[in-house]
């Protein structure tokens, strides 16, 4: 039984130190980012390790080519440095997406403009004017002047009425790393909740598990 | 029926392929603008009748307040089927641009031919935003779009690709038909834009 432990003990050891480093924190990001609703945390520092590490790769394989290493050799770590960059450029992109779908809701919402890059939120904005001038000069121009707004539907509306907004009552499927317990409802509804021990796999409405994928505690898959 | 026109446009467009373009339909474009604009004469003239009446327009709820306000919602409705329209063709318009080209002429012509001239004009602003977004951040976005299995391709030549094509480690002659063994970064663009076609096993 000892030495069962020990063992279940390197391994774990084992597991946390390839789940830290940096492909794997990239991974766990980009996943993260492809099956939530909305856009998350920019990751601005992995993300410049991550292209120091692969500038630093492909001298590497420069230097190999000029040596004359075996190509198989080469190639192995050529094989391992596209993976990465299809990683980080993917990464990038599902998050350009997303701010091109929610364009105007991103530049609206606090929350929302907090998570991106300033690249990015210079992208949202660009994005944003060129659709609203889009939109102008195609429809609202030639619409009555009190339905001219993109975000409202006319001047009586009070709060912006033509935004599109993520859909957070999505579910998704996700991976807990450690035992949580969540609310299943928003505060002062029902105080039911769920738990989640290290390892289960749950299909749940993204607005519950938030607050644990931002602070780390659970994985979208 | 009020409102029937906006819901007919956005039904054109629902009822296209997925992700394809047809032709934009201007004919019914301008005739629900022009029902937006008669429900917006009808809701002016309704409410000028109820001030020469001498009535509160914001308070009183006659047949004339309940007349402008159904002319109110066909205006809106029909407002949001118009923006849907656009919207959804400028979607696919930005798809274009992630995944066949950011210069207007790497569009093959019969898609260029079903965008208006505003369409054009947002999908040459957009690809500037996404390439200088690109320039600032250093890394090429649009390539890559499937995950990797291996980094050579097989590969058909479907068109004739008189101009050179620089590829990083090689150069050969790339006539019609021939096939090659490339790298899958350097074919992407080529596959994009239907020059080349990959082979699978």
């Amino acid at each position: 039984m000892a030495s069962n432990s020990e063992e279940g003990e390197s391994s774990a050891d084992y597991e946390t130190m390839m789940s830290t480093s940096d492909v794997e924190l990239l991974k766990r990001a980009w996943r993260n980012e492809k099956a939530a609703p909305e856009i998350l945390q920019y990751e601005g520092a992995l993300v410049q390790r991550a292209k120091e590490q692969i500038e630093l790769v492909e001298e590497t394989i420069d230097d190999y080519v000029e040596n004359g290493i075996d190509p198989l050799v080469v190639s192995l770590y050529q094989m391992d440095l596209d993976r990465t960059q299809f990683l980080l450029r993917s990464y990038l992109r599902v998050r350009l997406l997303k701010i091109e779908k929610f364009m105007f809701h991103n530049l609206k919402s606090e929350e929302a403009e907090r998570q991106l890059s300033e690249q990015e939120k210079v992208f949202a904005t660009r994005c944003a004017d060129d659709l609203a001038k889009h939109f102008e000069e195609s429809v609202l121009l030639k619409l009555p002047e009190n339905y001219q707004s993109v975000l409202k539907q006319s001047l009586i509306s009070e709060v912006d009425d033509m935004v599109p907004q993520p859909h957070l009552d999505t579910f998704v499927v996700c991976k807990s790393k450690n035992f949580v317990s969540l609310n299943l409802y928003e505060e002062g509804e029902s105080p039911e909740t769920v738990e989640m021990e290290r390892g289960d796999l749950y299909f749940i409405r993204y607005k519950i598990v938030k607050g644990a994928i931002e602070s780390g505690q659970i994985d979208l898959i | 029926m009020y409102g029937r026109k906006g819901y007919q446009l956005v039904k054109d467009f629902a009822s296209g392929e997925k992700g394809q373009l047809k032709p934009f339909n201007s004919k019914l474009f301008d005739e629900t603008i022009e029902e937006c604009d008669q429900n917006h004469h009808l809701i002016q003239s309704l409410i000028r009748k109820m001030q020469q009446e001498g009535l509160d327009v914001q308070n009183n709820r006659n047949a004339d307040h309940y007349g402008a306000l159904i002319h109110h919602l066909s205006l809106i409705r029909n407002k949001r089927c118009l923006m849907a329209y656009v919207y959804n063709r400028a979607e696919i318009v930005r798809d274009l641009a992630w995944r066949v080209g950011l210069e207007l002429l790497d569009l093959p012509s019969d898609i260029q031919g079903k965008l208006t001239t505003l369409e054009k004009d947002y999908f040459k602003n957009h690809s500037v935003a996404l390439k200088s977004y690109m320039g600032k951040v250093g890394i090429e976005l649009n390539v890559d779009m499937v995950p990797p299995k291996d980094p050579y391709i097989k590969v058909r030549i479907l068109d004739d690709i008189d101009e050179g094509i620089v590829l990083s480690d090689k150069t050969t002659n790339f006539a019609r038909h021939s096939m090659h063994f490339l790298k899958r970064t350097d074919a992407e663009p080529y596959i994009a834009r239907g020059q080349m076609k990959e082979l699978t096993d």
